[in-house]
């Protein structure tokens, strides 16, 4: 009886590896008995919700030095995965190269949230509301497996995401620099709608990363829309429809009927597939509306 | 004049126990532990609807460090609670009738040990038919969840030829209304710790809003004398209705008894959520008519509430919407049927506005389609057939005459917001096209006292301690209103004692006398009442006791800051503390009387009414169907302001209620199980939402000779503003809603950039 009461009062292991190979070792070690943890932010309302128990084995990657950092390197932005949500929004080095990753962050639940989860967490979740942004960024992740490292794209990590036991170690954006003599813009919206306007569950998030040509055609376009347990993808149709076009009311209505056929919501309890639908093709084509088509004097 | 911070002068204080509140120095009682104690669990139903095969407690018991498994079996006195009518069990014997019922109760060393004890209880169950609508479950062929069926309540009233009257009708509107099973969402969750005393008696300490009612509860289910229960039921961190029924207090109470050892138990948010009350989803379905000039002739209505499982407060609830669905207004003739239904769905209670907020909403969603069927302006459709300051309450009773409702609705079209609506055709057009402006206006009278045909005692003492204090005792409770704030500033205005002179005494059943409840937005009132019958007799004690001392005459002597002072000069003559030791005898007045009723007999019927307007300013983004509060103002004719910031903050925090009303709050059940089971799916409003203009108006004058002075403003601010908001976003997109919370859907459309182009902004 005293073995069974230390069992059942037992808190679980921690552990703390020194480096992602160390991780990935404990994690072929333990298999389902163990997982690994960041700011655990999500985790914690898994395990009190009893949606998910709570295993004998953490491994802590945030024990591991060197996986927190943001820096420029080789024209890409490379993001530690263990970077804290609320050190990339206050990032200057993203606020400049990526805004459209700082705006998703800043939308995220709430503050005391944003101090504790890390970017990689929200990546590894598949649905957190950052993924659109990556995914419109054109974002690629590093991962290693426990012999060295690999890069895939993030779209591939959400097309068909990889089961083996492997860590997150960076997040790498491409900086798009605007040609310094062509009047080409570059511009980028992002819009999170859920059930209030703070610390909420989305229920529609769409990100959209542009540039125009001089002649005010779209030279380059990624649209990406998720939310809710919707995994995020690119809205392909409206982008084809989109390039190589200066977008008119005409065209902004055929992107609307694009997004109504390539937006599909994965159900959530509290709001129907049509009105997730008709939000997310509202939000595209009227950000694209403000960037593209409003009249000069009304721009801001 | 608008009562804020800058109106108020000195008369803002800061409030007594708003310091350690802030600062998190305040223990409140679910905060309390004490050595050696045990921590109790409660093991709820998993079933909305099941029968008890067999209930097995042996393993649970057998593990090391329980202390204790309860189960029907052990209670000594009545299994059931219930203020109004006791019917629900305390544990359940042979059926369980919602997902919160309680099955056992465990007391283990840790909460961990008590989670696991839990789990080792085996109850066989035996699941039956969910009745999860209470349309279904008034049919005869619905499964009965009580011997004597499904119908909980029934209250009719009508007067007048109803049908006659339609038949004159120029113009008639019907709609159904539905509203949400809104949760409380108090910080603090339901808990307590239960102590059992060396002298054999038990102290309870656990938040309620009526510490001498949870005695009375608590001695029936313990099979003891009241005499032998203390309970101690302030601080509160909120409570809005929900902790007035009992909730943990009859665990914690049998498991300190049956351990001997104290007993701490604190709900989870998710427990909470599932065993604790919520406001009574309500389908009122009205049909009204006017002649052609506007004037009311016919009303008929039909309530049907969803009271879940057991009665509590269910069956007065209701009573209150059949007053508060005929409301402000005259008609020719009416009628008003309504129910309220036992269903397996979570437990519906008292809630903040007790029904009214529900009526009003259907009530003043009518006035708007029919002034717009009139082709009139709603406001002046209203006045059309608004109540006379001596005409009888809505169900014919006499009540306190007041001239509030022409104030309210006069305050109103000259309220900055009303003033701004009239010129805002002329004002730019919103930044964006998909964002459309609305305004709209709302129209409250709402009862305050239990009403007529419930007990409804109020008093209190004051005392001139030996210490040299003056000592308030009322049996009201302290959950974030201000109460003691309240009192204070009354025994400073009134009296002339300083802060310093006083102590004040409440919710503790071993030191205050019989005040009753701290509900229906009377406690304030009962308070000013008293201090005003106490008045005359214990400053005259105290002068008289005084003027002996000082061997001057009483007339020359005045109660000031400090003690007794010169009444010419203010000079400090005598300390409150040496007039104590030179007092012939103890210096204590009580009072004892009742909340006033209307001389009727109808059930429930009030007395005393609270009138207001509420004008709002919306924005919808038809992008996304979400409506955004701009600006609100709220005129209240209550009698006098007692304490400012109290006033204010009842309004403004029963207004962000009442948003998460309209747009956003609702415990989502299907088949009996809540869908919404913490508060990352039940929304309320942050800050975020709550951060637009905001202005009260109160209207302080009350007729020459009025008795009641303040009247209650603990509720109204929570009623008025979600028809006020349907009317503005009909205003702004022109959608109609009768359903809360408002679906974006419904307010969403396909921009239109074709237009856009034409007509550039």
């Amino acid at each position: 009886m005293a073995m069974e009461q230390k069992e059942i009062l037992r808190r679980p292991s921690v552990w703390q590896p020194r480096d992602p190979a160390e991780a990935v070792r404990l994690k072929e070690a333990f298999g389902p008995d163990a997982v690994y943890v960041a700011g655990s932010t999500l985790l914690r309302t898994q395990w009190e919700a009893g949606t998910a128990v709570m295993p004998p084995h953490l491994i802590d990657l945030a024990s591991i030095p060197g996986l927190a950092g943001i820096a420029e390197q080789d024209g890409e932005l490379v993001v530690g995965s263990l970077a804290r949500l609320d050190d990339c929004r206050a990032h200057p080095a993203l606020a400049d190269k990526a805004p459209l990753l700082v705006e998703a962050i800043k939308q995220i639940a709430g503050r005391s949230v944003r101090n504790q989860a890390t970017i990689g967490g929200n990546v590894v979740y598949r649905v957190g509301d950052a993924m659109p942004a990556l995914l419109a960024l054109d974002a690629r992740l590093d991962w290693h497996d426990g012999t060295g490292s690999r890069t895939e794209d993030v779209s591939e990590w959400l097309r068909a995401p990889s089961a083996a036991p492997r860590v997150l170690t960076a997040i790498r954006l491409p900086i798009a620099e605007d040609a310094p003599t062509s009047n080409a813009r570059r511009t980028f919206a992002y819009h999170k709608v859920g059930r209030r306007e703070a610390f909420t569950p989305s229920l529609v998030t769409v990100a959209i990363a542009a540039a125009s040509a001089a002649d005010g055609s779209i030279a380059d376009i990624r649209i990406a829309a998720g939310g809710g347990q919707t995994v995020p993808k690119r809205m392909t149709r409206a982008e084809d429809a989109l390039l190589g076009k200066a977008p008119d009311a005409r065209l902004l209505a055929a992107v609307h009927e694009a997004i109504l056929e390539d937006y599909v919501p994965a159900p959530d309890p509290f709001a129907a597939d049509s009105y997730r639908k008709k939000t997310a093709a509202n939000l595209v084509v009227a950000a694209l509306w403000k960037t593209f088509c409003r009249p000069a004097e009304a721009r801001g | 004049m608008l009562l804020n911070r800058e109106t108020s002068g000195t008369r803002w204080r800061v409030r007594p126990d708003g310091p350690p509140k802030v600062t998190g120095r305040l223990a409140y009682l679910t905060d309390m532990s004490v050595p050696g104690m045990l921590h109790g669990m409660v093991l709820r139903s998993p079933y909305p609807h099941a029968r008890i095969v067999s209930i097995r407690t042996e393993k649970a018991l057998a593990m090391k460090g329980v202390h204790a498994v309860l189960t029907c079996e052990d209670v000594p006195g009545l299994n059931r609670f219930g203020i109004a009518h006791p019917d629900h069990p305390v544990f359940c014997e042979d059926r369980v009738r919602f997902v919160g019922d309680a099955v056992a109760a465990v007391a283990a060393e840790t909460a961990e040990l008590a989670a696991e004890a839990l789990k080792r209880i085996e109850v066989e169950y035996e699941p039956l038919p969910v009745v999860d609508d209470p349309e279904f479950a008034l049919r005869d062929d619905a499964p009965r969840l009580h011997e004597h069926g499904n119908v909980l309540h029934r209250n009719d009233y009508a007067f007048g030829d109803v049908e006659e009257a339609f038949r004159a009708c120029a113009h008639i509107v019907e709609e159904t209304y539905s509203t949400p099973r809104q949760m409380h969402v108090y910080m603090e969750t339901e808990g307590g710790l239960f102590v059992p005393e060396a002298d054999g008696r038990l102290t309870v300490y656990s938040p309620t809003q009526h510490g001498l009612m949870d005695r009375m509860q608590l001695a029936r289910i313990l099979n003891r004398p009241e005499a032998d229960i203390r309970v101690v039921s302030s601080p509160i961190g909120g409570s809005f209705g929900g902790k007035d029924e009992l909730n943990v207090q009859p665990y914690g109470s049998l498991l300190a008894l049956a351990t001997g050892r104290p007993v701490k138990l604190h709900n989870s948010r998710f427990e909470s959520v599932r065993a604790g009350l919520k406001r009574h989803p309500m389908r009122i379905t009205m049909r009204t008519g006017t002649d052609a000039s506007g004037k009311l002739l016919a009303h008929r209505v039909r309530v049907v509430s969803d009271a879940g499982p057991y009665s509590t407060l269910s069956a007065e609830v209701l009573n209150f919407a059949v007053e508060h669905v005929l409301g402000p207004y005259r008609y020719e003739a009416a009628e008003v049927k309504s129910v309220s239904v036992f269903t397996n769905n979570g437990m519906s209670g008292e809630f903040r506005g007790f029904g009214g907020n529900q009526a009003i909403f259907a009530l003043e969603g009518q006035m708007d389609r029919l002034a717009e069927k009139l082709g009139m302006d709603p406001w002046a459709f209203r006045r059309i057939n608004l109540r006379k300051p001596d005409d009888p309450g809505p169900l014919g009773q006499p009540i306190a005459p007041t001239d509030g409702a022409r104030q309210v609705w006069e305050a109103l079209p000259a309220s900055r917001l009303w003033r701004e609506k009239e010129r805002a055709a002329a004002e730019a057009a919103p930044a964006e096209p998909w964002l459309k402006i609305g305004y709209g206006a709302a129209f409250v009278m709402h009862g305050a006292g239990l009403g007529v045909g419930i007990p409804d005692p109020a008093g209190g003492r004051l005392t001139l301690t030996p210490d040299g204090k003056i000592e308030a005792a009322f049996g009201y409770e302290e959950f974030g209103q201000g109460l003691i704030a309240s009192l204070e500033q009354m025994l400073i205005e009134q009296f002339g004692f300083g802060s310093a002179d006083l102590r004040i005494v409440i919710g503790d059943t071993d030191a205050v006398p019989d005040s009753g409840s701290s509900t229906a937005s009377r406690s304030t009132s009962m308070m000013w009442q008293s201090l005003r019958r106490l008045r005359a007799p214990f400053s005259s004690r105290l002068l008289g006791a005084a003027a002996e001392a000082l061997r001057l005459p009483a007339d020359r002597l005045r109660l000031g800051e400090g003690g007794i002072r010169d009444a010419a000069s203010g000079e400090l003559l005598l300390a409150y503390g040496r007039l104590a030791e030179l007092a012939p005898e103890p210096i204590v007045c009580e009072t004892s009387f009742s909340y006033p009723t209307s001389p009727v007999e109808r059930v429930g019927s009030h007395y005393l009414y609270s009138y207001s307007s509420v004008a709002v300013k919306v924005e919808v983004n038809t992008l996304t169907g979400r409506v955004r509060l701009l600006d609100q103002f709220h005129a209240v004719a209550a009698g006098p302001v007692v304490n400012p910031q109290g006033y204010l903050g009842q309004i403004e925090g029963g207004s962000g209620m009442a948003l998460g009303f309209t747009l956003m709050e609702d415990a989502v059940m299907k088949e009996g199980v809540y869908l919404t089971r913490n508060l990352d799916t039940y929304l309320i409003p942050t800050i975020a939402e709550l951060r637009g203009r905001f202005e009260v108006l109160p209207i302080e004058g009350l007729p020459e000779g009025d008795e009641h002075g303040p009247r209650g403003i603990g509720e109204i601010g929570s009623v008025g503003l979600a028809p006020a908001i349907a009317q503005a976003v009909y205003d702004a997109v022109g959608v109609r809603t009768a359903k809360l919370p408002i679906d974006p859907e419904a307010l969403q459309a396909v921009p239109d950039f074709e237009s856009e182009e034409v007509e550039p902004a």
